[in-house]
């Protein structure tokens, strides 16, 4: 891998592949002294992107007679060039080549069209949550998201709101896991099992973790909650505050007073207003919100 | 103040307004405007034509504004994201802000509990029929710590306290502040006037339509 970024290697891929639009040859990124990432990061969390009007549309390569052609904006921004305004660049995608959900249709924007486009995606299937994005104004999983057959409905693609972008579909999630992180997120006992093995639970204890294990921490509830939006630095935010009931609801667990009073403040826990935007946007189909209010309710009295 | 600014900029403006009225005027003098008047108007379009002749038209680019703004910066957010600030190393866990139930659990179990409250308080004085001072105070009462709860709420939520703690302690004590107005106001009102349950009782009162129009509804509230 390391002999690809050579500088040899990169002249030879060029030169393999001389059909490539200008704006698919990407220049590598290179460490500066002194980054002027404040000015990017200001740009590009300020400003609402440069609408599609104004950018060029990015054809399907391989047209066919019978294509049903659907339309793809996509919000664009690169740290290499921070001063640069964020930007949606629109692709155009003939449905019968592509994949059922948004996410083959971003692998094959990447993988035929413009190789510069970024996203995490790694397991296709709805299990890692690398793939969150905002889809249509719905923060969901890509992998999960069906592409709206209807090509007159021209889809539009946005990092998760109200996220510092790292490029492109790229959000920066270090708040939501070092929140995570502060909530102590692993089995807290003290006794030993009376037999000295593990730890068991009854099927009906297992069965008050259903809804609960499942979450697999994309940040989608997260970042579709405005009290989040505005109060990311102390408010928790709904999927950390389900893994913290998931830790609360664990009948094995023996910490469950002190996780309450980590909760028991002003902004931790109660700046979730019930908008339940988390439960609606959820794409494991969870329901954070009834985490919260159970939460609530333990910790009443 | 643009004519202060940009004197060349009103003089133009003037050039232009005063050409629209005088074709106006050309027109209307046709049918009934007295000839000074329109030759004072002419005088004025003159020296108009002088000042343009003096510029010429074709270095005044057409886009510039006619007036210009008062500010020279850029259109400004409320309150704009800044750049991001991470609290100890990236693989530290996020702090933990102290444990205090008061604002936290019994806050919020203090606040339901009146958020229930007031319903009953509400209908009770309509429901009986009868008013009494000692449940139209507790309604009042139960409407100021009812507001001012929620408005703190709303405080805490826009106006963080880290990055604007003087904004914050403003809009704080602003709020103790309308607290205590609508306190003492909703005390004169309960000893001197109807009181709160008899004044939503007259404003709340379904007329015949000739008689709405007749009477002022509120004449037995003053």
């Amino acid at each position: 891998m390391a002999a690809l970024r050579t500088p040899t290697s990169r002249i030879l891929l060029s030169s393999i592949r001389p059909a490539r639009s200008s704006i698919a040859i990407r220049s590598y990124a290179t460490v500066e002294l002194n980054p002027i990432r404040k000015v990017g990061e200001a740009m590009s969390a300020t400003q609402p992107p440069v609408s599609e009007k104004h950018t060029p549309t990015i054809q399907e390569p391989t047209k066919s007679e019978k294509a049903k052609t659907k339309t793809f904006h996509v919000y664009r921004w690169s740290p290499d060039t921070p001063t640069e305004k964020p930007k949606m660049q629109s692709y155009t995608l003939d449905l019968n080549k592509t994949g059922p959900m948004v996410l083959d249709a971003l692998i094959r924007i990447k993988n035929e069209v413009d190789p510069t486009l970024t996203f995490r995606r790694s397991c296709r299937e709805g299990i890692c949550g690398s793939c969150a994005m905002n889809i249509d104004g719905v923060n969901t999983l890509a992998c999960l998201c069906r592409i709206p057959t209807d090509t007159t409905h021209q889809t539009r693609i946005y990092p998760l709101p109200h996220t510092y972008v790292v490029k492109d579909l790229v959000p920066d999630l270090t708040q939501f896991y070092k929140q995570y992180k502060s909530i102590q997120p692993f089995l807290q006992r003290t006794t030993p099992s009376p037999d000295g093995r593990e730890t068991r639970q009854s099927p009906a204890d297992r069965k008050k973790l259903d809804g609960l294990y499942e979450c697999i921490l994309c940040a989608c509830c997260s970042t579709s909650c405005p009290s989040y939006w505005w109060n990311s630095e102390q408010y928790l935010g709904p999927a950390v505050l389900l893994q913290s009931y998931r830790w609360l609801a664990d009948s094995r667990d023996e910490r469950k007073e002190e996780r309450k009073a980590m909760l028991d403040n002003s902004m931790s826990l109660y700046r979730c207003h019930t908008i339940l935007n988390c439960s609606r946007t959820c794409p494991k189909g969870l329901n954070p919100g009834k985490a919260i209010a159970e939460i609530k309710k333990s910790m009443a009295f | 103040m643009a004519s202060v600014l940009r004197p060349a900029a009103i003089s133009r403006q003037t050039c232009s307004l005063v050409s629209n009225r005088t074709a106006l005027l050309q027109q209307a003098s046709r049918t009934r405007f007295s000839e000074t008047l329109r030759t004072s108007y002419l005088l004025r379009e003159s020296r108009c034509l002088s000042t343009t002749q003096r510029k010429s038209p074709s270095r005044i680019p057409s886009n510039d504004p006619v007036a210009a703004p008062f500010h020279t910066s850029a259109r400004r957010q409320i309150l704009p994201p800044g750049p991001q600030v991470i609290e100890g190393g990236v693989n530290d866990p996020a702090p933990v802000p102290p444990t205090s139930p008061t604002h936290g659990s019994y806050h919020w179990v203090f606040e339901r509990a009146m958020s229930a409250a007031l319903i009953p308080l509400t209908i009770a004085p309509f429901a009986a029929g009868s008013l009494n001072p000692v449940m139209d105070a507790l309604l009042c009462a139960g409407i100021i710590i009812h507001s001012h709860i929620g408005f703190q709420s709303s405080i805490i939520d826009y106006v963080p306290d880290k990055r604007l703690p003087k904004t914050r302690a403003f809009f704080w004590w602003a709020l103790r502040a309308a607290t205590v107005v609508v306190a003492i106001g909703f005390f004169e009102f309960e000893t001197n006037d109807v009181g709160l349950t008899e004044a939503i009782k007259k404003i709340w009162t379904a007329k015949r339509k000739e008689d709405s129009y007749v009477e002022p509804v509120l004449r037995g509230v003053a």
